[in-house]
């Protein structure tokens, strides 16, 4: 028998799925271990964000969205988590030179690693986080159900967009910075802190096509207006998700083979 | 039984970028002013090798530096890839080409045991299997709880060889790593190897040191600039070598 090329295919991937387990639980161990406080330390960035958005926004800047904590809320951790993810994927094949170089695994968990440890993190901090948002006057309908369906189409997108930085920085390392500079602007461009009726006619179709914005446009109407997502917004999310999916792993996979000898 | 590894061949080009322009922002000025534009140059690391090994054979892989020995050992554990020709490989390989690789310093000897094992594919049941062998090969039972971050570095090389040897595989590549740990230890590996030989698994070993490759391999295969310049019987290829160092 012929061993497949580890590296290569895509049964090896599920083959090596104790692997991927093992990296996002390295990464929670490594993070949380020997600070029993980590955890909650992890909340504290949201949390003082929320706050300090909230007191300029509403009180200094007077945007007119009411009860701005809770729409702010809605929107910005699943925001925090993209951004997040998608500067944490630039450094996951580079950081991890000394493993592509001298062993012979699936290149693509290492991304896949990336998103899956943002989105654990993620999770845990929304059992914090939810209940707070129905403190703050969120609407409890049936339309919450469709939650986890919208962060999956949003975890896929940001897989996407993962493996194509994490194969690009490989050969440009300043790809780390654009991304950060690309972020603060899509962040302006998504209705994070506004809504998306505020922004002027003939340029809203450009903020449409975001792709964030289908994402947590969702997010608000599930929990801030109490309905059901739009078949819009989720068709237009399912889009950008396989495109970027498709996108992503085809640059992934042309680049891979490289990544040991341009490390 | 057909050959356990087999280059048909294998041609591996580096490319070496002078002046790199690893930044898009390089790669833009270098637009416009020569000065800082990327060179190239090729570097044919191996040209043409074909080989062949045999299941349950020791294959010595010797040649000054530079001559491609790594490279070829690389190709073999797949983390490279040829340039033209094929490069088959059948088994579960284990390379040894440095040890501790994936460790991870915050993280106890028992759980990097389970992360290091895992990134050569083994599953957990696997991994529980061989778990307290791994240990006790390695001598660290005191101290499997403690962080790697605080081992010595022979601590350190001990874990990762044992890890090595314990997973099994139908090929190991060696890349001079018999020089972890004290003499004891030494000889424990040596031994553990011989026994690996016994048991019919193959092996390709890249050394610097006649005496290890004639004490471990069937056959030998000298490397020159890129190409295969002896190979066969171990006594005749280190006759070759000998004769290629005084030249």
């Amino acid at each position: 028998m012929i061993y497949m090329n580890a590296a290569e295919s895509h049964l090896a991937l599920l083959q090596y799925r104790e692997l991927l387990k093992n990296l996002v639980i390295k990464d929670l161990k490594v993070k949380y271990r020997n600070s029993f406080l980590g955890f909650l330390w992890s909340l504290l960035n949201p949390l003082m964000m929320i706050i300090v958005y909230s007191v300029a926004l509403k009180y200094i800047l007077r945007v007119q969205v009411e009860n701005f904590p809770l729409f702010l809320i809605i929107g910005i951790l699943p925001w925090n988590l993209f951004s997040g993810t998608a500067i944490a994927s630039t450094e996951a094949i580079i950081n991890n030179a000394n493993l592509i170089k001298k062993i012979c695994f699936p290149r693509e968990i290492l991304p896949i690693a990336t998103v899956l440890f943002h989105l654990a993190q993620f999770v845990l901090a929304l059992v914090v986080f939810f209940p707070a948002l129905f403190f703050l006057g969120a609407p409890w309908t049936p339309a919450i159900a469709a939650y986890p369906f919208v962060l999956l189409l949003q975890a896929v997108f940001t897989l996407g967009v993962a493996l194509f930085l994490a194969a690009v920085t490989v050969s440009y390392r300043d790809v780390k910075y654009l991304t950060e500079v690309a972020l603060m602007m899509l962040f302006w461009m998504t209705p994070v802190i506004y809504h998306l009726s505020m922004v002027p006619e003939r340029v809203r179709w450009l903020f449409e096509l975001n792709p964030m914005t289908a994402y947590i446009t969702a997010y608000h109407e599930m929990l801030y207006w109490g309905r059901w997502p739009s078949a819009q917004m989720l068709l237009l999310g399912g889009i950008w998700a396989g495109l970027a999916l498709g996108l992503g792993s085809w640059v992934f996979r042309r680049r891979q083979r490289f990544f040991a000898e341009d490390l | 039984m057909p050959p356990a590894i087999e280059l048909r061949d294998v041609w591996k080009q580096f490319i070496i970028r002078h002046n790199r322009a690893d930044s898009l922002k390089e790669r833009f000025i270098g637009l416009f002013n020569r000065r800082y534009q990327e060179h190239h140059e090729i570097l044919w690391a191996l040209r043409g090798i074909t080989l062949a090994v045999e299941p349950g054979e020791a294959l010595g892989l010797i040649g000054p530096n530079g001559s491609g020995k790594s490279t070829l050992l690389r190709l073999i554990a797949r983390t490279l890839y040829p340039t033209k020709g094929e490069v088959i490989v059948r088994g579960r390989v284990a390379p040894m080409i440095e040890i501790g690789v994936g460790f991870h310093h915050e993280l106890t000897g028992q759980e990097n045991i389970y992360l290091n094992a895992s990134l050569y594919g083994l599953t957990r049941r696997e991994v529980d299997r061989i778990y307290s062998k791994i240990v006790e090969f390695s001598e660290l039972e005191e101290f499997i709880d403690v962080p790697v971050k605080n081992y010595s570095t022979g601590m350190y090389a001990r874990l990762g060889f044992s890890i090595a040897v314990h997973l099994d595989p139908d090929i190991l590549l060696i890349d001079e790593v018999l020089a972890v740990g004290d003499e004891r230890f030494q000889r424990k590996c040596l031994e553990r190897m011989m026994d690996f030989r016994r048991r019919g698994k193959t092996i390709v070993f890249v050394s610097h040191s006649a005496a290890a490759v004639k004490q471990l391999c069937d056959r030998a295969c000298l490397l020159s600039q890129g190409t295969l310049v002896a190979f066969g019987e171990v006594a005749s290829v280190l006759e070759a070598y000998e004769a290629q160092i005084a030249v």
